[in-house]
């Protein structure tokens, strides 16, 4: 079985906290977009404008689904540590 | 040689078994996780503000409404008064002897109640010193973003009536 994911770890040992960074920047950048989103409906709005409500609404949801699918991405060198373990374990009682 | 026997836990160690250092610790993962539930607030509340105005829109008048007589109000005075159907305080300006203006009474700021200086010839928002021209109510000074809100006035006779602006 191919080592190379170990031997690229190994090399670049800070590869999840940049990633991990990455991520978080991303979601903040969504945020902020969100939060201009919501501003510029509360304020058509209350003008009373008729456009644009709906597209902001679709363009949040959107934003929102894809950080969604953004932490699909997050490293979990713990949990997949412990995940490990427990597959040991279980390889042991068998 | 054998070693000395520890002594037992005390139950609350068996019962929570976490470290409060490590209970209260926020990583990441978790500070990623909670961004992107904030992230689906804001996705809910943009979809708040267009189901409301879709389905609850804002207060419109139909028809004239009779608000007082023009004795009522003299040149330079406001006249405060409220509509069926909705809590939102209006008032009616009357700057000189032929001009009658009838405005929300509410800043478009943080709704504060506007009033109106004859001094200056403006309204004025007493809170953040935000300024409205009367005859148009758009504005002048200050932080409101919108225009105040306006309603028409009609004058028959000695009646005062308001109605929906008919242009915005």
């Amino acid at each position: 079985m191919s080592n190379f994911r170990d031997a690229q770890s190994q090399a670049h040992p800070s590869k999840t906290n940049t990633i991990l960074l990455g991520v978080i920047c991303v979601l903040i950048l969504i945020l902020v977009m969100q939060i201009w989103l919501l501003t510029t409906a509360l304020n058509v709005s209350l003008e009373g404008v008729e456009t644009l409500k709906w597209p902001a609404f679709i363009a949040s949801t959107l934003l929102f689904l894809s950080g969604a699918a953004l932490l699909r991405y997050l490293p979990n060198p713990i949990g997949q540590a412990k995940k490990a373990t427990r597959a040991a374990k279980t390889r042991t009682l068998l | 040689m054998k070693a000395p026997d520890r002594p037992p836990k005390p139950a609350y160690e068996v019962d929570f078994p976490i470290e409060r250092v490590e209970a209260e610790h926020v990583s990441r993962r978790e500070f990623a996780k909670f961004l992107c539930l904030v992230s689906g607030g804001m996705a809910a509340g943009t979809g708040w503000v267009a189901v409301k105005d879709r389905f609850a829109p804002p207060f419109k008048l139909s028809g004239e409404i009779h608000i007082c007589q023009t004795r009522d109000v003299p040149i330079g005075a406001t006249h405060p008064f409220s509509l069926e159907g909705t809590k939102m305080p209006f008032i009616l300006v009357r700057p000189s002897e032929d001009e009658w203006f009838a405005y929300e009474q509410k800043c478009t700021h943080l709704s504060c109640a506007v009033y109106y200086s004859p001094v200056s010839d403006r309204i004025e928002c007493p809170c953040h010193k935000g300024f409205f021209d009367v005859r148009s109510g758009r504005v002048l000074q200050g932080p409101p973003p919108r225009p105040l809100h306006r309603l028409d006035v009609v004058v028959k006779g000695d009646a005062i009536f308001v109605r929906e602006r008919s242009h915005a």
